[in-house]
C-alpha cells in the first residue's frame, strides 16, 4: 500500500471535521474522494500532504509513518484549485521550484523541465509569465511543477474547478495520460460525480467528514450501501419495501444486497430499496410490464433533454401490490413521502410508449438493490396524538430523518398491552418512545411485539457529539454494528465502542476482552466500512454505561441488548435517568 | 492592445484629462513653477552662494540622512506590523490597527513636543537611556525618532493590501515543494511585497523630507547640528531673506524629484513581471 490512514481525525473548533478515517491506496492508484463541499474531503487531502496536522490517527506513506513530518519532507505533489503558481516567475522558473530548493545542477534542471512540459503539453513555453496563461494552461503547469521532484504520490484539490466544461475534459484527459504514464499513486478530490467516475480506478464517498464507502465506480453506482452514496451518486429513487415475515425467498428475483435479521421471522421486515431512474420501466398497464410492478402513477412532470427524457411520476395508493395478489411474491413496496418516482426513459422507450403530462401509467422495475440499513424509517408511538405529535417535532430527530432522506411517521400505541391480539400493527422501521419513567414499559411492549430497533429520546435530546456503542452479550454483536454504522453516517459524531468487563476479571480474561474489542473494529471496518474507536473498562456494566453518559452533556447510547426481545430490568436506569440522552437500543 | 475603447464609468476621457490638468496645475505645478520664478530672479552667484554653503549643506545630510534611515527603519518594522496585523488574529487588533493611523491626524507639533517629554533626559525613556550616555532629544537621533513615528503608517499601509493577497495556497504549495520557511519567505513573499514595500517606503521617506512640525521641538536646532532644511527656509524667510528660501527650497525639491523618480523607476523594473490591472 503507498497511502495508509489509519483513523485520521481533525477537529475544527470541537468539531470533527474529518471523522476517524481510514484508507488504503494501492501504489499506481488513482483515488478520487468524492463528496459534498464541507464533507472535509480537502481536510483530509491537506492531512496527507502534511498541510494539515491531524488531531488523532496515523498517516503512512509507503511504509514510513509521516504523521509528525511536515510538508517540505514528506515528498508530495499537491495541485490546488486556484493553481496557485508564483505569478513573478515563468513558466520554467515554476517548474524547476522544486529542484532549485533541492540543489539541482541547472542542466538537469533544465532538462527536466523540457520533460515536463512536453509531458503536460506545452513545450516553449518556458518564458511566459503564468499570468500571460489561461486557467487550463496555468493548471497544467501546476501539475508540471507538482511532479518535478519526482514525488510518490500526486494529489489533487479540485483541480478543474475553476475551469469550464470544455476545458476541464480536456485537463481531465491530460492529467489521467499523465497519471497512466507516471505510474504515479494518485488522490483527486471532487464533488463532481462524473468527473470521479472518469478518472477513479476507485472512489470513496465523504460525507459530514466520514468516509461512508469505498469501491470502484460501477460497484458503487449499483449496489451502494448508503442512502447518501445512493443519491449522491446520480441521481435514486428510495423506496420503503415491506417484506413479508417468511424471509428473504419472498424478496424479488432481482433485489440485492444482504437483508436477513434475526427479528426476521417475527414481524414484517421493512428495508430500504434504491431504484435509479434509468431501472424504471413505464408501460400502459401492469399486464404491459415486462418487469416487476410497483404500482399506478401519473405523469406530473415531463423534460426532454436530449438524449433522455425526465419524467416525475406521482405515485397513486391504488394498485400496489398486495400481499393478497397472485403475483406479489415481490411483496409490498411503498414509496416514501412524497410519493414521487423520477424516472428516465431513452429515445427508443419514447418511441415505443409516448407519454403526455397526466397520463397514468404502470411503473415497473427492472433493478432493485436493497441497501443494508436496519434504519429504514422511523415511527413516533406514544400513547397518544398529541405526545405523539410533540416526540415527532424533536429537531434532532427531524433533522436525522431529512438527512438520511426517509419517513418519520405516528402512530399511537396504548402504554400497557392488552391480553391477547394487538389492535395495531407493529410499527416498521425504528420506533421513536419518549425516555423517562414509561419508557421502560413502552420499550418492553415494543419489543414483545419484535420491533427494533427502539429509540427512546428525551424530550429536550440536543443533537449528539459523541456516540457510545456498547452491547452486551455476542448474540447483539451484529445488529449493534450494523445500527451504528447506519446511523453514524448521518451522524456528525464521534463514536467510541465500550467494551466492559467485571473488575475481578482475570488477567486471561482481559487479554481476551482487548481482542475481542480489535475483532469489534475489523468487522465494523469490514461490514460496514466503518471504524470506530475502542475502548475497554472495568467494572459493572450499568455504572460504567452511566458514568461515560453522565462525564459530559450532548452525548447517546447506542445499546446491544442481550436478548433480542426482552429488557432486562438493570438497563432501566439507562432509559429513566433525567436529564437524559437518546438510546437506540438494537 | 483592445480594438476599441472601452465604455468607463465616468464620462468623457477628454474632460476627465482636461479637470486632472488642471488640478494638478492650480494646486501643485502652478506654486512650484512660482518657486523656480522666484528662484531664477536670483544671480547664479547668489545662488551658488546660498545652497552650497556650509550650514545648507550641514542641513541637507541632516534631513536627507535621518529621512532614509528612518525610512528604512519603517520599512523592516512597517513591514513586521503589518505582518502582524494581517496574518495574525489576537484580541486587540482592531485597536492596534486603528492605533496606525495615529501619526496622520495627529498634529506634527503635538507628537514632537510628546516625543520630545518623553526622550528628553528626565523624560520616561530618556532617563533611562542617560546612563549610557545615549542622548535622543536634541541630537540628530531624536530627528530620526520623529520622522520614524511620522512615517510608519505609509509603510504599513502601503504593505498591507499586498501582503493580504499573497495567499496562503502560495505558501502551502512551496511548502510541498520543499522550501523552508525562510525561503518561502525569500523567494515567494518578498517578491510579492516588494513593489508595495517600495513605494512605502518612497512616501515615508517623501514625507520625512518634508517634514517640519514635530522636528523641530526635538531637534534642538543647533546650527550645523541638528538644524534641518525646512527650518532652515522658516529662518531665512524670517529674515525676510526670499530669495535664499526659494533658493533652498527649489534644492530640496529638485533633490526630492530625483530620488522619487529613481525609486519609482526601480519599481517599475522590479515591477515588470506583474501584468497590471486591466483598464
Amino acid at each position: 500500500m503507498s497511502i495508509t490512514l489509519d483513523q485520521v481525525t481533525k477537529q475544527y473548533q470541537g468539531n470533527p471535521v474529518v471523522n476517524d478515517v481510514s484508507l488504503a491506496v494501492a501504489e499506481g492508484e488513482f483515488f478520487v474522494l468524492l463528496g459534498p463541499s464541507g464533507s472535509g474531503k480537502s481536510t483530509l487531502l491537506r492531512a496527507i500532504a502534511g498541510l494539515t496536522a491531524a488531531d488523532h490517527g496515523r498517516i503512512t506513506l509507503f511504509g514510513r509513518d509521516v504523521t509528525q513530518v511536515s510538508a517540505r519532507e514528506r515528498e508530495v505533489g499537491f495541485v490546488f484549485q486556484n493553481y496557485a503558481l508564483f505569478r513573478h516567475m515563468t513558466v520554467g522558473e515554476n517548474i524547476e521550484f522544486a529542484l532549485r530548493v533541492r540543489r539541482v545542477k541547472p542542466a538537469e534542471r533544465a532538462r527536466r523541465r523540457k520533460e515536463l512540459l512536453d509531458l503536460i503539453g506545452l513545450p516553449g513555453m518556458d518564458d511566459r509569465l503564468p499570468t500571460q496563461l489561461s486557467g487550463g494552461q496555468q493548471q497544467r503547469v501546476a501539475v508540471a511543477r507538482a511532479l518535478a521532484h519526482k514525488p510518490k504520490v500526486l494529489l489533487l484539490d479540485e483541480p478543474f474547478g475553476a475551469l469550464d466544461a470544455k476545458i476541464r475534459e480536456e485537463l481531465r484527459r491530460t492529467i489521467r495520460s499523465v497519471q497512466r504514464e507516471l505510474g504515479i499513486t494518485t488522490i483527486l478530490v471532487t464533488h463532481d460525480q462524473e468527473e470521479a467516475f472518469a478518472l477513479g480506478d476507485r472512489l470513496g464517498v465523504m460525507n459530514l467528514g466520514r468516509l461512508l464507502e469505498t469501491g470502484r465506480p460501477t460497484e458503487l453506482y449499483t449496489r451502494p450501501a448508503t442512502r447518501f452514496v445512493a443519491t449522491f451518486l446520480g441521481a435514486a429513487n428510495l423506496l420503503l419495501r415491506r417484506e413479508a415475515r417468511s424471509g428473504s425467498d419472498l424478496a424479488p428475483a432481482r433485489a440485492e444486497g444482504e437483508t436477513d435479521s434475526p427479528l426476521r421471522d417475527r414481524r414484517d421486515q421493512e428495508v430500504v430499496a434504491m431504484l435509479r431512474p434509468e431501472e424504471a420501466e413505464l408501460a400502459p398497464d401492469r399486464d404491459a410490464l415486462l418487469t416487476a410492478f410497483l404500482g399506478y402513477g401519473h405523469v406530473e412532470e415531463l423534460q426532454f433533454t436530449g438524449a433522455l427524457e425526465r419524467l416525475r411520476i406521482r405515485m397513486g395508493t391504488e394498485g400496489a401490490a398486495r400481499s393478497s395478489d397472485s403475483r406479489s411474491n415481490e411483496g409490498e413496496t411503498s414509496a416514501m413521502p412524497p410519493v414521487w418516482i423520477d424516472v428516465t426513459r431513452t429515445q427508443p422507450e419514447q418511441r415505443a410508449f409516448p407519454l403526455a403530462l397526466g397520463q397514468r401509467v404502470a411503473v415497473g422495475t427492472r433493478r432493485i438493490h436493497v441497501l443494508p440499513t436496519p434504519l429504514s424509517s422511523f415511527t413516533a408511538c406514544a400513547e397518544s396524538r398529541d405526545s405523539a405529535a410533540i416526540l415527532m417535532g424533536n429537531p434532532w430527530l427531524v433533522d436525522l430523518t431529512i438527512r438520511m432522506q426517509t419517513r418519520l411517521s405516528a402512530q399511537v400505541e396504548p402504554l400497557v398491552a392488552d391480553d391477547g391480539a394487538d389492535p395495531v400493527v407493529a410499527p416498521a422501521g425504528v420506533a421513536v418512545v419518549t425516555a423517562g419513567p414509561d419508557c421502560p414499559a413502552r420499550v418492553r411492549r415494543l419489543l414483545a411485539r419484535g420491533v427494533t430497533p427502539v429509540l427512546c429520546l428525551p424530550e429536550d435530546a440536543a443533537p449528539p457529539s459523541r456516540v457510545i456503542v456498547h452491547f452486551a452479550g455476542q448474540v447483539a454483536r451484529r445488529s449493534t454494528l450494523a445500527v451504528t454504522a447506519s446511523l453514524l453516517r448521518h451522524v456528525p459524531a464521534e463514536a467510541v465502542f465500550l467494551g466492559i468487563l467485571p473488575s475481578d476479571s482475570s488477567e486471561r480474561t482481559r487479554t481476551a476482552g482487548l481482542r475481542q474489542l480489535l475483532d469489534v473494529r475489523s468487522e465494523a471496518q469490514a461490514g460496514h466500512g466503518l471504524d470506530v474507536r475502542t475502548e475497554l473498562r472495568l467494572g459493572e456494566r450499568i455504572e460504567e454505561l452511566l458514568r461515560e453518559l453522565e462525564a459530559q452533556p450532548g452525548q447517546m447510547l447506542i445499546l446491544g441488548l442481550p436478548e433480542p426481545g426482552s429488557l432486562p430490568e438493570s438497563f432501566e436506569a439507562l432509559l429513566t435517568q433525567s436529564p437524559g440522552w437518546p438510546v437506540l437500543l438494537a | 492592445m483592445n480594438g476599441f475603447r472601452e465604455p468607463s464609468v465616468l464620462p468623457g476621457f477628454g474632460l476627465t484629462l482636461g479637470f486632472a490638468t488642471f488640478f494638478l496645475s492650480a494646486i501643485v505645478l502652478l506654486p512650484l513653477a512660482a518657486l523656480v520664478l522666484k528662484t531664477a530672479s536670483m544671480s547664479w552667484a547668489d545662488f551658488v552662494d546660498v545652497v552650497s554653503s556650509p550650514r545648507a549643506l550641514a542641513s541637507y545630510r541632516l534631513s536627507f540622512g535621518a529621512s532614509l534611515v528612518a525610512a528604512l527603519i519603517n520599512t523592516v518594522f512597517g513591514f513586521i506590523v503589518a505582518w502582524t496585523l494581517v496574518r495574525y488574529d489576537f484580541p486587540g487588533r482592531k485597536i492596534l490597527d486603528a492605533m496606525i493611523d495615529m501619526p496622520f491626524a495627529l498634529p506634527t507639533a503635538v507628537s514632537g513636543i510628546a516625543l520630545t517629554a518623553v526622550f528628553a533626559q528626565n523624560g520616561w525613556i530618556g532617563q533611562y537611556l542617560e546612563p549610557y550616555g545615549i542622548k535622543v532629544a536634541y541630537t540628530w537621533l531624536g530627528v530620526t525618532v520623529a520622522l520614524t513615528l511620522i512615517g510608519l503608517p505609509f509603510v504599513v499601509r502601503s504593505v498591507q493590501p499586498s501582503l493580504l493577497e499573497v495567499q496562503r495556497d502560495l505558501e502551502d504549495a512551496a511548502e510541498t515543494l520543499g522550501a523552508t520557511p525562510l525561503y518561502i519567505f525569500r523567494r515567494i513573499i518578498f517578491p510579492t511585497v516588494l513593489p508595495a514595500l517600495a513605494s512605502g517606503f518612497t512616501l515615508a521617506f517623501a514625507r520625512g523630507i518634508g517634514e517640519y512640525g514635530s522636528v523641530i521641538f526635538i531637534a534642538g536646532n543647533l546650527p550645523m547640528k541638528t538644524e534641518i532644511t525646512p527650518l532652515l527656509i522658516v529662518i531665512k524667510l524670517e529674515e525676510f531673506d526670499y530669495n535664499g528660501a526659494a533658493a533652498l527650497g527649489f534644492v530640496l525639491l529638485a533633490m526630492s524629484f530625483v530620488m522619487l523618480l529613481s525609486i519609482n523607476l526601480v519599481q517599475a523594473w522590479a515591477r515588470r513581471g506583474v501584468v497590471t490591472a486591466r483598464r
